[in-house]
């Protein structure tokens, strides 16, 4: 796990106040809705809000794109850094 | 058999059928002929409506005699003057939102109540303080929400509508000259659309939203008590408060002795939600409401101006419930 997808993590813990889970429990490739984390779509809306204020990101309006930048920690480290360099 | 599927229509297609072509050519009117010679017109075209719409009639019979038994007041039980007069009653409303539209009804002519200071918390936000969200409600006069962004003074206000004419609409308020009111078709809370109001909220902007409608294709609801039966409201607004950490008033405009009076009522001062009890949480918010809504339908019973089967929602959820 690089900086960045501990970072993400840790801010999914903080955001969602996921008590009893610790940055070891999301691996990067854990899928973070249904089966795996067990998020849900507000839960999503929650963590969108939190990643644009961190990392000043923006994400545009198409939902299924949005969609699949959150399906893990990984994908969204891969996302964010993406806005990033951009 | 029609009748059935007809009167169990959804609000919202039966609004997109009517409310646009109306306002259009109510407006046209107001512009042609002046208020004075209009109203009986529209009068009139609110008597044939009576006369055939006997789904809405039921409908708002079914309101009066939930009211009436809820207050326990039996002078509020429904005759067909009572319910005519509700019909009345919400042709003059057209008239009077012709008016705000046109600029014509201004905050001089309406009476504020706001004991907690809510507008000076409004104006205040211009000058570099948060958003808040104003829950709105079909009882009474929405539209007066724009005689709200001008006693704003221009802070931004921006009104979410599931309507899909919205561009429309816009064009209607541009051409009214207003500048400071903006309305969003929010059809789905999406990531792009939450994070486009948090940043109207940390730039100041307040956010107005309609807290009596259960959007047509949005499945967030929640069925709460309403005038002693089971109804189902949105859980959209309280979402959108929880999500944006946001304070909630409450805006309700009702028209008491041919006079506008506009309630502005402090309902959180900061949404928000434990893990694991969001559902709860907002359980909670929406039965308050709910209980606050009809302590003000009885403050003018005749301005309840939801004409559609408001208590069929919540049992159309328990069968569909998945």
């Amino acid at each position: 796990m690089n900086a960045l997808q501990q970072d993400i993590a840790q801010l999914i813990i903080n955001t969602l106040n996921l008590e009893d889970v610790t940055v070891a429990d999301i691996p990067p490739d854990l899928p973070l809705f249904g089966e795996g984390l067990g998020l849900d779509s507000v839960d999503a809306l929650e963590l969108a809000l939190a990643l644009q204020k961190r990392y000043d990101i923006r994400i545009a309006s198409d939902s299924k794109d949005a969609r699949q930048h959150f399906t893990t920690v990984a994908s969204l480290a891969a996302f964010v850094q993406a806005q990033q360099e951009a | 058999m029609n009748e059935q599927i007809a009167s169990q229509r959804h609000w919202s297609t039966q609004k997109e059928r009517g409310s646009l072509f109306l306002m259009r050519l109510t407006a046209l009117s107001v512009r042609l002929f002046g208020r004075r010679l209009l109203a009986p017109v529209l009068y009139l075209i609110v008597l044939y409506f009576f006369v055939s719409a006997r789904s809405a009639r039921r409908h708002i019979r079914q309101y009066q005699r939930y009211l009436a038994a809820w207050s326990g007041n039996p002078a509020l039980q429904p005759t067909l003057g009572s319910v005519f007069g509700q019909f009345i009653a919400f042709a003059d409303n057209l008239l009077d939102r012709l008016d705000v539209w046109r600029g014509r009804l201004r905050f001089e002519q309406v009476q504020l109540v706001d004991p907690s200071g809510i507008r000076p918390r409004l104006l205040r936000s211009q000058h570099g303080g948060r958003g808040e969200i104003l829950v709105v409600t079909h009882l009474g006069n929405p539209d007066v929400c724009r005689a709200m962004a001008e006693l704003g003074e221009q802070v931004p206000l921006n009104v979410l509508v599931h309507n899909r004419h919205v561009a429309q609409f816009n064009r209607l308020l541009g051409e009214a000259g207003d500048r400071s009111m903006r309305l969003i078709q929010v059809s789905e809370l999406d990531t792009a659309m939450m994070m486009d109001l948090s940043q109207r909220v940390e730039r100041g902007e307040w956010l107005a939203i309609a807290g009596d409608r259960v959007p047509l294709h949005d499945g967030r609801r929640v069925t709460v008590n309403f005038l002693g039966h089971p109804a189902a409201f949105p859980q959209g607004p309280w979402l959108l408060a929880g999500l944006l950490r946001c304070p909630v008033n409450l805006l309700c405009c009702l028209k008491v002795d041919g006079r506008y009076r506009i309630h502005l009522d402090p309902f959180l001062d900061s949404a928000g939600w434990e893990r694991g009890r969001r559902d709860a949480a907002i359980a909670g918010w929406v039965q308050r409401y709910a209980d606050h809504l009809a302590t003000q339908c009885l403050l003018a019973p005749q301005q309840w101006f939801n004409f559609y089967d408001y208590w069929q929602n919540a049992s159309a959820e328990a069968t569909d419930a998945n």
